[in-house]
């Protein structure tokens, strides 16, 4: 007599969701935004060709450029994970793609607005006008590497876009600094241009990662402020959630695992991880960090903005002395993808900054890191001795 | 002006009901306020993504429904007790309302500096430095920020960062991040032009309500490379 | 020539009805499906038993289709859909296509009773995971477990112990663009929550919600039964995030009434999708120039004491084309239809005569 068997019902027809094409959101932003440069009431820095139209959360198609950037760099990243700019700029040199790493660019500041509250709307537009006008006279265009500054820009952009009379006030500061109100066809992130190479940087790449596991942590002021300009994609979380970082570590062949608190802040907080620093370790290792361990048990926890690989990577340290399941090592996808196309792990990823041990990472990839970090300690004495100044791009990548 | 009390409790009664209205009037006035409340049904969207709710009694539910009960009282006091426990991470911008707790939030520390509130002081006490180095430099967190005494709980690796600083430095390949004292190197132009929007939007006024040390030092500063530059104060 | 016909678009329970009275009156009714099958909704998306008074569908639609079929004053036209429509109130030529091939009838007036599609929860703003997980079901996934009397976790088979209802999926959020309710949801949750609690006796049920919405006699037919007598567990409080933790799903939100953030493990979650315009809703309001409201539904140009009136002459709507609507009003409204839709052709055939 055969055995009867249960056929779960729904499983079989297994569900897979296509946007309809009307509900492509009607793109209200970009419509304004040429409707004010015809008025003359603002100047509009294209896209330069070549570029990548990619997906955004309701369909709409972004723009991200390939080369010709002009990379404002972030505050949190240059000074204390400098292998995470290096990296970026580093990935661009590889792929012989242009870029200019400008000298006229401030912070945008939003340590100010975020943490402190000790600026305002117009302040703050302006000096974000500022860096756009910059870039604007280079010819180059905005990349942004802070995540915050990303997701802040387009808060701006949207006021500015809305509010005549903060365009008529930044308009007038721009003017006494001889600048026009300059704005860009669209504000993008550094990781969307990785996102966009990850293909040709895959093909690139000289380290075996398929027996990497990674988790993914997206970073707040990417797809949850101004979500709709977030890069969406259909193969990734069947559209769902933010494609970003997840296509980049599939494409060199990652095995990226899931974890329930995938959507939790990290605990970065601004204020809190200066001066309140016990809600930021706390949230970061019992919400994150031990979340991963238990459910994933990562190699490694990647994430795309400055303070996350901070307040992952810097808490730990606490952690571990209490004994919690923590000690994963943490960095930027620009840092992993640099790796794993061969970037000396110290000259440029410049790992020695980080806090999280990250020896065995670099062993299962294949990297051989205590070679490596000899290496390193050479041009380090080259430095103290006088007979280098500075270790160069020729010097990072000599074989 | 009848005022209108939801409260039984009154927390700061010491503090005159017409002040507490100037500055929730001061609120609704900001250009992005209406973009940031337009009404609040309690779902509890925000605070189920808040990562600040979990750790302190906090809500950004109950300060999205005292802006919109315009409870001028409870307002008051949550601009004093709970603002500065927001980790502006922005999970509560899922609201089906679309309202914008932690935005609500930026605007009512921003009323609370620009007062000179005693909280906004105490809870930007510590912070004079981090003010400090983001309107001078035109950077925040430059590498020798992270001093070890600042920072036992990130470990020994803190120490190692800041013995090598100079030579670490050095070791890193793009020339305009071979700075400490900034995150990277900035044009004395830029700086300039920095200073100047600073003056021309209000901020210095803010700083001088806030930390009044601060302001001096900062104004010193400015002044000299200003004046360097041709511009009068 | 004016006809006395009238031409019914849609064969849900609206559509049925409007029929039903057009022929009972003794004009003859004209009603186009674009289904093989009448019956609409209920029957398409196979509804176990109808709210608020737990009727079997299967017997209620019955009913409708056959008052229908056996009256010679209905003609039934399915597998049609309406490619062109010209002529004015008393005289539309209207093409209809079948099988490719195409037919011009005549009639005096028009009632849309082409319906609602259900809210797809790939365009929800939470994280529901609908497309990730397989045991995050909707509303009329459940329905269809519920009329096979057969409730189970899609995943294994394996019967659920917890299960949770999320309410105002696609409803009431200005994100998604859908600001209205759709006043069917909580019924329909609370009614089905009743019959999850009478086929699995030892489930904990909850449902999480905003406001319910339980008006009238919806109250104790459904709401305090389920509360009393079933035991279900009301939260007020939506949830964020649906996640998978090993072999369960954690549901995220706040406990609003108690304000403190809640995780609950659940085996299987029930999503409370809500209404939005049918795409033949959208696609015939265009084709006949009739007005629709922001949502995309048609609307009623007269209410509130007109609710079948449109912006088009001899056009009616009936039913969930015009908004979101339970069966009660869906059918009063086809009623109100007939009537006006009559009114017309008599009223444009009387001046045809005098001429």
């Amino acid at each position: 007599m055969p055995i009867e068997i249960e056929i779960p019902i729904l499983s079989a027809d297994k569900r897979e969701w296509k946007r309809p094409a009307e509900d492509i959101e009607k793109d209200h932003t970009h419509e304004l935004l040429f409707e004010l440069e015809a008025q003359g009431e603002l100047v509009v820095q294209r896209v330069p060709e070549p570029y990548s139209e990619v997906d955004t959360k309701y369909g709409r198609k972004k723009k991200i450029p390939l080369q010709h950037t002009w990379h404002h760099k972030s505050c949190g990243q240059c000074g204390h994970i400098p292998g995470y700019s290096t990296s970026i700029f580093w990935l661009h040199r590889q792929l012989g793609l242009e870029y200019n790493d400008p000298k006229d660019q401030t912070s945008c500041t939003a340590w100010n607005y975020y943490a402190s509250a000790t600026s305002n709307a117009a302040a703050q537009a302006a000096v974000a006008v500022r860096n756009f006008a910059a870039a604007y006279e280079s010819g180059y265009f905005p990349l942004i590497h802070c995540g915050t500054s990303f997701g802040h820009y387009k808060e701006t952009r949207h006021e500015l876009l809305h509010h005549a009379d903060l365009r008529k006030q930044v308009r007038e500061i721009m003017a006494k600094l001889g600048k026009q109100l300059v704005l860009p066809e669209e504000i993008v992130h550094y990781s969307e241009w990785v996102h966009v190479i990850r293909d040709r940087a895959a093909q690139k790449r000289v380290y075996d990662c398929s027996k990497i596991t990674a988790t993914v942590h997206p970073a707040c002021h990417y797809h949850k402020l101004v979500a709709e300009d977030a890069i969406y994609d259909r193969e990734i979380y069947g559209g769902q959630r933010s494609a970003i970082v997840t296509s980049t570590l599939q494409a060199l062949g990652v095995n990226v695992a899931d974890y329930s608190t995938w959507f939790d802040c990290c605990g970065f907080g601004f204020r809190h991880i200066l001066v309140q620093r016990d809600f930021t370790r706390s949230f970061a290792t019992m919400r994150k960090i031990e979340v991963m361990k238990n459910e994933a048990n990562p190699d490694v926890t990647i994430t795309h903005d400055t303070g996350c690989v901070t307040t992952l990577d810097k808490s730990q340290f606490a952690a571990k002395a209490h004994d919690r399941n923590v000690g994963v090592p943490v960095m930027s996808e620009a840092q992993f993808v640099a790796l794993a196309m061969g970037a000396h792990p110290y000259r440029v990823v410049q790992l020695h900054w980080h806090t999280t041990e990250y020896g065995a990472l670099l062993e299962k990839m294949g990297i051989d890191w205590k070679t490596r970090w000899e290496e390193f300690q050479g041009d380090l004495e080259a430095i103290k001795s006088g007979k280098k100044e500075f270790l160069t791009w020729e010097d990072a990548d000599a074989k | 002006m009848e005022q209108t009390r939801y409260t039984v409790r009154n927390k700061y009664s010491d503090v005159p009901y017409e002040v507490k209205e100037q500055l929730f009037r001061e609120v609704k006035s900001d250009l992005r306020f209406t973009d940031y409340l337009y009404g609040c049904y309690e779902c509890g969207i925000c605070v189920a993504a808040c990562p600040s709710a979990r750790f302190y009694d906090f809500s950004p539910r109950r300060i999205a429904q005292a802006v919109a009960r315009e409870d001028v009282e409870l307002i008051y006091e949550q601009m004093n007790d709970d603002v500065w426990e927001c980790s502006q991470c922005f999970s509560c911008n899922r609201c089906p309302r679309q309202n914008s707790p932690g935005g609500i939030i930026t605007v009512l520390r921003e009323v609370a500096v620009k007062h000179g509130l005693r909280s906004a002081k105490e809870a930007l006490g510590a912070y004079g430095r981090v003010i400090y180095k983001i309107m001078s430099t035109g950077t925040q967190v430059s590498p020798d920020m992270l001093q070890p005494d600042a920072f036992p709980d990130w470990g020994p690796q803190v120490l190692d960062v800041s013995k090598n600083l100079d030579t670490w430095r050095k070791a890193i390949p793009p020339e305009t991040l071979h700075t400490t004292e900034t995150a990277w190197e900035i044009d004395d132009k830029t700086i300039i032009e920095l200073y100047l929007i600073w003056h021309m939007t209000g901020v210095m006024n803010m700083i001088e309500k806030v930390d009044e040390g601060l302001y001096t030092i900062l104004m010193d500063v400015m002044e000299e490379k200003l004046e360097e530059a041709g511009y009068s104060m | 020539m004016p006809s006395d016909s009238i031409l019914i678009v849609g064969g849900g329970p609206a559509g049925l009805e409007a029929a039903r009275g057009i022929a009972e009156i003794g004009y003859k009714a004209i009603l186009v499906e674009k289904r093989d099958r009448l019956g609409g909704t209920p029957d398409e998306a196979s509804y176990a038993a109808l709210t608020p008074h737990f009727k079997n569908t299967d017997d209620v639609l019955g009913a409708m289709i056959g008052a229908i079929t056996s009256n010679p004053l209905v003609e039934i036209r399915t597998g049609s859909t309406v490619k062109e429509c010209s002529g004015a109130a008393g005289d539309f030529a209207v093409t209809l296509s079948k099988d490719g091939k195409e037919e011009v009838v005549s009639t005096g007036a028009i009632i849309l009773a082409t319906g609602f599609d259900h809210f797809d929860p790939g365009r929800e703003t939470q994280m529901y995971g609908y497309y990730e997980h397989d045991d995050v079901i909707t509303l009329v996934d459940a329905e269809k477990m519920l009329k096979q009397h057969r409730f189970v976790r899609p995943s294994n088979g394996a019967v659920p112990k917890r299960i949770c209802f999320i309410q105002c999926v696609g409803s009431r959020d200005r994100q998604i663009g859908n600001e209205y309710c759709s006043k069917v949801c909580c019924g329909i949750a609370s009614k089905q929550a009743i019959e999850i609690r009478q086929i699995v006796p030892d489930a904990n049920v909850f449902i999480f919600y905003i406001d319910m919405r339980m008006y009238g006699y919806w109250e104790n037919q459904l709401y305090w039964p389920a509360q009393e007598q079933y035991k279900v567990n009301y939260v007020k409080g939506i949830v964020t995030e649906v996640l998978k933790k090993g072999d369960k799903l954690v549901v995220r939100g706040e406990d609003t009434t108690m304000g403190r953030p809640m995780e609950i493990p659940m085996d299987l979650v029930i999503l409370s999708v809500g209404m939005e315009p049918s795409t033949g809703t959208k696609a015939l309001a265009k084709l006949l120039g009739v007005r629709q409201n922001k949502y995309g539904f048609i609307e009623a140009i007269g209410e509130p004491m007109d609710t079948v009136s449109t912006s088009v002459e001899g056009v009616f709507v009936a039913g969930a084309a015009a908004g979101p609507k339970d069966l009660e009003d869906s059918t009063s409204m086809a009623g109100a239809a007939a009537m006006k839709a009559i009114a017309t052709v008599r009223r444009k055939s009387a001046i045809t005569a005098k001429v």
